[in-house]
């Protein structure tokens, strides 16, 4: 989870936090990091060029996203389906 | 129309800074001297924000801040190039993801209409709000437009500027068409260097206009006026003779002309023989080796009028009988596009 931490400070820019700064359950969107939907389209991006898992269905995006461990474990899941 | 208040950021960090400056030039290419952006943009904004974005916000933000005027009825801006860096991180990343998982804050940032949409989103404005993209008028059109607007009593307060930006792409491709200088550069003075080519410029410069005097307005602007290829230096003398008769101006009643000289010699042989011509006997100064050479450098030019205008301070070497009280500004980009604004002290 620190790499994907890692990616996300990268992908959005966010100069001022560290990977440490993120609470592995902390709200990405809104109350918790304050991200917003130009961010969750940069999210996307993330999960197709690192990772190469496409999301299937935009509206499973609420749930991917809701934080640092639901991405991670959205990517564990579909890691060995992207490499098939 | 009144100059209200007038910002900029530019290669010189301040007009204390400007004043103390010679002919002297470090290089070809003069980059802005930013400030710390944190301390006049909030921070979730910064981080989406490229180099020209930052500037031009800060500038305008500078400028409506000395006004005391958060809420222009109009915001409007002009810029030549638009946002370069944002249009190569995006053009880069088409490339390299073979046309495909493209950025969308680069796509999005990328547009010329971006500073101008930043301003009024941090402003939360939701006035009129329009880029004028024209090569080596948009400035001078984003100024009509403001004009226009005032004399026709729509509105009274209007947010205008001009912004530019180089980057390490769009400054070796102009360099590559010769526009620049070669260097080494031989001389440090780069109006006597007696060679082709000009030095890269960049700058963000914003201005608030407003209808009415305020009683701490930098300057009057009494006109402005655009002309585009004029055929012959017969035609630049018969523009600029017709604009001072239309404002009843002589030429002693000039005190001093700001003219834009860029140290390419074929540039600066119009400015040469108008001050043998119709600006004979005026005293003038020079801008672009504070700023360099630009589409929208003239913005940077009236940032200097209004403030040697306030002050009555004038650049090192310069010296006139008396403060100054009339200032024409007169430039042209390329041959092409020619300007001139006259302005007054208040």
């Amino acid at each position: 989870m620190a790499d994907l931490k890692k990616q996300i400070i990268a992908q959005l820019n966010l100069k001022d936090l560290k990977p440490e700064d993120i609470g592995d359950d902390q709200p990405l969107f809104v109350e918790g990091l304050g991200l917003d939907s130009i961010d969750a389209l940069e999210l996307i991006v993330l999960l197709q060029q690192e990772y190469k898992i496409k999301l299937a269905n935009a509206e499973e995006g609420q749930s991917v996203f809701r934080s640092v461990r639901t991405m991670a474990q959205y990517i564990t899941d579909h890691q060995g389906k992207a490499a098939e | 129309m009144y100059l209200r208040a007038a910002a900029t950021i530019s290669p010189k960090g301040s007009f204390e800074q400007v004043l103390a400056t010679t002919a002297s030039v470090p290089g070809i290419r003069l980059a802005c001297a930013e400030p710390d952006y944190s301390k006049l943009i909030d921070t979730r904004m910064i981080r989406r924000m490229s180099r020209i974005v930052k500037m031009g916000v800060a500038a305008a933000l500078q400028c409506l801040n000395e006004a005391g005027e958060m809420m222009p009825d109009a915001i409007i801006a002009g810029t030549a190039y638009g946002c370069l860096g944002d249009t190569e991180v995006f053009l880069q990343k088409m490339v390299e993801n073979n046309e495909q998982l493209l950025t969308p804050t680069a796509f999005i940032q990328s547009t010329h209409n971006t500073v101008a949409a930043q301003i009024a989103l941090l402003l939360k404005c939701h006035n009129y709000n329009n880029t004028f993209v024209q090569g080596g008028f948009s400035f001078e059109n984003a100024m009509t437009d403001a004009l226009s607007l005032l004399k026709e009593g729509q509105v009274k307060t209007v947010l205008t500027g001009g912004i530019d930006e180089i980057t390490d792409t769009s400054h070796a491709i102009l360099k590559r068409f010769g526009l620049y200088k070669r260097e080494p550069f031989t001389t440090d003075n780069i109006f006597q260097s007696r060679t082709r080519g000009t030095i890269a410029g960049e700058g963000a410069t914003f201005f608030v206009l407003q209808s009415g005097v305020s009683g701490n307005d930098y300057a009057q602007l009494m006109e402005m006026e655009t002309f585009y290829k004029p055929a012959s230096l017969v035609e630049i003398e018969q523009h600029i003779s017709a604009f001072l008769k239309r404002q009843n101006i002589n030429r002693s009643d000039i005190d001093l002309i700001i003219s834009g000289e860029n140290g390419d010699m074929k540039n600066d042989e119009v400015y040469e023989k108008l001050y043998q011509s119709v600006f004979t006997g005026i005293a003038h100064t020079t801008f672009k080796h504070l700023c360099g050479e630009y589409p929208t450098a003239t913005a940077f030019a009236l940032w200097l009028a209004a403030n040697i205008l306030k002050s009555g301070k004038l650049p090192v070497g310069l010296l006139l009988k008396k403060k100054p009280s009339t200032v024409l500004v007169y430039n042209h980009y390329q041959f092409t596009y020619h300007s001139l604004y006259l302005l007054k002290a208040c």
